[in-house]
């Protein structure tokens, strides 16, 4: 039966949900601090979004409602898979055998919505951005499948709970250390290709030929175009968490713990994301297959590590 | 049991009253035969769901005095389960294909070579002799039903038989149909040497002193002949062509439940050898995941609505394959919970695609009735001048890709932690876990192609003038749609009613003592009904906010962003091709397209490694071989009556050879 969620949960899902728009912020003010540049306030995002809720809407005259549904669709399956995650370091809002799968398939269904809407406008832009979108996932999921597979072979799991949360010690997890930590990197690498930033698609270029996932949103205006916005915002901010909770080891008995756990990861990865933004340019197109591939094999030579 | 056959009666009668009853207009005709086609289902799946509630099987046995033994009906759980599909699938069909063949005729009146009468007879044989092949309790009845599967099919595929491409597919389906029959009568006739008569139950109970030999035999002819009905790789090549061939609610029945019967004869050949060697596991979910990843990636390339979805039924086979080969590796490693999720997952797959697959097929077809294309890149724009189809056909995409809160899912689900708890354990079986990484690639690029067949038919602007002239269907087409859409929401919402209503017959097959949900499974469905109930609800919620939001804000309607420049036309749009090219060229001479280039045209052909590559390369050898024997068959008789006597003094010969030693 469904357990009734704790507290710390609900409290930490409640801080996800209010400070993800602070992690694109971080990520850009880490890059303009890099790059010595002024740049725009980490809280950035909040004010955008404040404005675009109050704006107008400009519907394109070829859409249906799938185009006014998308954004919607978008932020509702991205707090459904937050529910999933162990926020608070122990356990999540909903936990159930085989959640990992709904986790990756709710994402799914948000990008079957918003590529469904890029050509709904019959723009060739958003189409080409659709195609793009839908051929790095394709090659994306296979690779945080195999990742979340090691996690639960180690703990003989097949829950987000199960492999992320820690309320106790975990058991073999010194002995399967090095599969975390390539686990981990992968889960970064994939997560950078996945939330659409640099290396693989770039969230500031200008040029709609080179745009992946900003091209397919060219066409949502007002407080559409805050839900997506605020969805990517939010799912950065879930893989975030994921992420820190794979290389952060140990018990975390405590709820402060567990708490600090995750407003740190809202902090440290943004910052990496940043630096990584820094020091590297977008990769070529025909690149970015090699470079997916790359991180599913690390992730790959985890699951061997914990499989021979 | 009576209840059964009297259903049947009701499904031949309807399919025999269009034929009989001339004396009414069309319109009554057609209305009669939906009733009783439609009655008799209802009738048949009611027995089937009684077996199901009771978890005993019911037979009856029609005693003959021709050789081979009784003619048994039998109905246990696992057939029940089937039954319930073709059932359900069945009327819709019926219901649909009634009025698009009306339809049809209606729009080329005097134009039409084929009699509704006689597709009307066929498609209920068809009906009738699916739920005979599900329900036989020996091999005679078996075999006789299969044939009688086979060639009605066949009657139905070349339905528009004017089409000299219609009439080679039927042709490519009629040669792989018989290659089937011939392996499934190769494997009852080495299954039955040891066995007291031509029962099911006899070759149960012969199971056990069959050879390892004679296993293997069974098994992999069960593969060849089980395989060329289900279609998965390398043995779908007539699957594609034969689907694109036949009237839409004949592929619809096809794809959904006949090539299941395929399916069907696996695992009843599972059931009744009990079990079979891991190597057999193994090389079950190696075909699995070929045909999965295959099956979506040449899907990917086509063209064709049709051709595209029956690839999918390609990839769903093998999805299905992955997880019937996770049960056999559960029980050939006595896991029990393993092949119970393994074997679960495969039967809810195999209802789920029978109603989302039927769906989908019906959609296509109502699409081209209203537009007369089939070609994804004519099309666009459907969905403002088709709305209820484009609801219905998007709720049959968003299922098949196997997201919540849809059918797809739950099955998908089940048969990634069959593969994940096999993966925890100590022995050999722990590898099936590499067949995560490529379940997730299956459903990433199914997501990628119904991505590009949902969005270039339906969104955009209308490619062509057919396009842009579609209508909407009428009601009495909409709502078999309407009423499977619906099934899939619910079996989605509620990931228990599906998952109870295979859970029995996968426990038999599981060799389970306990054959009951696992605690694990049940939990985990009550909170996918939790998660999908909140999806649902904060999409509702969002958007009641975004409304109050809009009516303070202006909304405006202008043109779509060109970048400023703001002479656009429908070809400017994306297309199917170039939205599926990244993904094709990523997988090289796998994706198996001809691109015909010249300084002002690209052209792209998807062709059939299998078909083209193999199958007819193959075929020509044979037939230029036969050619040579063209010399001893001239017409003249005298000649004739030589080769009989020769034959005979040679059979004497060997006869009187035989004997003597």
């Amino acid at each position: 039966m469904i357990e009734i969620p704790s507290l710390s949960a609900v409290v930490a899902f409640a801080l996800l949900v209010l400070g993800a728009p602070i992690v694109p912020g971080i990520a850009s003010r880490t890059k303009s601090i890099l790059t010595g540049r002024r740049g725009s306030p980490a809280w950035q995002l909040y004010a955008d979004l404040w404005k675009l809720a109050r704006r107008g809407i400009v519907y394109s005259t070829t859409v249906t409602w799938v185009f006014r549904l998308a954004p919607i669709a978008l932020v509702a399956t991205t707090l459904a898979a937050a529910t999933l995650v162990p926020l608070d370091g122990r356990t999540s809002v909903l936990a159930f055998s085989g959640d990992v799968v709904a986790f990756a398939y709710l994402f799914g269904l948000g990008r079957f919505a918003l590529v469904l809407a890029a050509l709904d406008t019959g723009s060739s832009f958003e189409g080409m951005g659709a195609s793009r979108e839908v051929t790095f996932a394709a090659l994306v999921e296979p690779g945080v499948f195999i990742g979340l597979a090691t996690l639960g072979v180690v703990v003989h799991e097949f829950s987000l709970t199960a492999m992320l949360g820690a309320s106790q010690p975990r058991p073999g997890f010194v002995a399967a250390g090095p599969s975390y930590v390539m686990v981990g990197l992968s889960l970064f690498a994939l997560a950078l290709a996945e939330c659409s930033r640099i290396p693989v698609d770039d969230p500031t270029t200008h040029l709609e030929l080179t745009m992946i996932h900003e091209v397919m949103v060219l066409d949502h205006s007002g407080p559409d175009l805050a839900l997506i916005l605020y969805s990517s915002s939010l799912k950065l901010a879930v893989f975030s968490v994921i992420i820190t909770s794979v290389f952060v080891p140990g018990a975390r008995t405590n709820v402060g713990s567990g708490l600090g756990v995750l407003l740190m990861s809202l902090v440290v990865v943004p910052v990496a994301i940043g630096v990584v933004e820094s020091v590297m340019a977008r990769l070529r197109l025909p690149k970015v297959p090699l470079y997916i591939a790359g991180g599913s094999a690390l992730a790959m030579f985890g699951l061997i590590l914990v499989l021979r | 049991m009576t209840l059964f056959v009297l259903g049947l009666a009701l499904i031949l009668a309807g399919g025999v009253s269009p034929a009989l009853v001339r004396r009414f207009g069309r319109a009554q005709r057609d209305t009669l035969h939906q009733i009783l086609v439609v009655s008799g289902c209802a009738v048949s799946a009611f027995s089937a769901a009684r077996v199901l509630v009771a978890g005993e099987q019911v037979s009856v046995a029609f005693r003959t005095t021709m050789p081979g033994g009784a003619w048994a009906l039998t109905i246990d759980p696992l057939a029940a389960v089937f039954l319930l599909a073709v059932f359900s699938v069945g009327a819709m069909c019926a219901l649909f294909g009634t009025q698009d063949l009306a339809s049809e005729a209606a729009a080329h009146r005097g134009d039409v070579a084929h009699a509704a009468w006689f597709t009307q007879l066929a498609f209920a044989v068809l009906v009738a002799a699916i739920a005979v092949v599900v329900a036989a309790g020996s091999v005679i009845v078996f075999l006789g039903a299969w044939e009688v599967m086979a060639i009605s099919s066949y009657v139905l595929i070349i339905t528009h038989h004017e089409d000299g491409d219609v009439r080679r597919s039927g042709l490519i389906y009629l040669v792989a149909t018989h290659a089937a029959t011939l392996a499934l009568f190769a494997m009852f006739a080495t299954w039955q040497s040891g066995a007291a008569d031509w029962s099911f139950a006899a070759l149960a109970a012969a199971s056990p002193t069959l050879g390892a030999g004679a296993t293997t035999a069974v098994l992999g002819l069960a593969l060849v002949g089980f395989g060329f009905k289900a279609g998965f790789v390398p043995l779908h090549f007539w699957l594609p062509p034969a689907h694109a061939a036949a009237p839409s609610h004949v592929s619809a029945l096809m794809s959904g439940v006949v090539i299941k019967t395929g399916i069907y004869g696996l695992l009843r050949v599972l059931f009744l050898l009990g079990g079979a060697p891991a190597w057999w596991g193994w090389f079950v979910l190696g075909i699995g995941v070929a045909s999965g990843v295959l099956g979506v990636l040449w899907a990917l390339a086509q063209h064709d609505m049709k051709r595209l979805l029956a690839y999918h039924s390609v990839e769903n086979i093998g999805i299905i394959l992955m997880g019937i080969g996770v049960g056999v590796l559960g029980v050939a490693f006595h896991r029990p919970a393993i092949a119970m999720l393994g074997f679960s997952g495969a039967l809810l797959h195999t209802v789920n695609h029978a109603l989302f697959k039927s769906l989908l097929f019906l959609g296509a077809g109502a699409v081209y009735r209203a537009t007369g294309t089939r070609m994804i890149d004519e099309l666009g724009g459907v969905a403002r001048r088709m709305p209820i189809t484009w609801l219905a056909f998007v709720i049959g995409a968003a299922a098949i890709i196997g997201v919540p809160p849809l059918n797809g899912f739950v099955s998908e689900w089940l048969i990634y932690q069959g593969l994940f708890s096999s993966g925890q354990s100590r022995d050999a079986v722990r590898l099936a876990l590499l067949g995560i990484p490529a379940l997730a690639l299956i459903g990433a690029l199914a997501l990628a192609c119904f991505a590009k067949v949902a969005g270039v038919v339906f969104l955009g602007t209308p490619r062509s003038t057919q396009a842009a002239a579609a209508s909407e269907v009428g009601r009495a087409v909409l709502a078999p749609m309407l009423a499977l859409a619906t099934a899939c929401v619910v079996f989605g919402v509620i990931p228990i009613l599906g998952i109870r209503l295979v859970s029995g017959p996968a426990g038999v097959l599981a060799r389970a003592a306990n054959t009951g949900i696992a605690p694990a499974v049940a939990s985990g469905a009550l909170a996918i009904s939790a998660l999908s109930v909140a999806v649902i609800l904060s999409a509702l919620a969002l958007w009641w906010m975004r409304s109050a939001l809009m009516r303070r804000g202006l909304t405006r309607h202008e043109v779509t962003w060109a970048c400023g420049y703001d002479v656009t036309t429908p070809r400017m749009q994306y297309t199917a091709s170039s939205f599926a090219s990244p993904l094709l060229s990523m997988f090289g001479r796998l994706t198996s397209v001809r691109v015909d280039r010249s300084p002002t045209s690209l052209r792209t052909h998807p062709i059939d490694l299998v078909l083209d590559g193999v199958a007819l390369p193959c075929w020509h050898v044979v037939h230029r071989a036969a050619l040579r024997l063209r010399a001893i068959q001239h017409g003249r008789l005298h000649l004739y009556l030589l080769y009989v006597m020769a034959a005979l003094l040679v059979m004497l010969g060997y006869l009187v050879v035989g004997t003597r030693r």
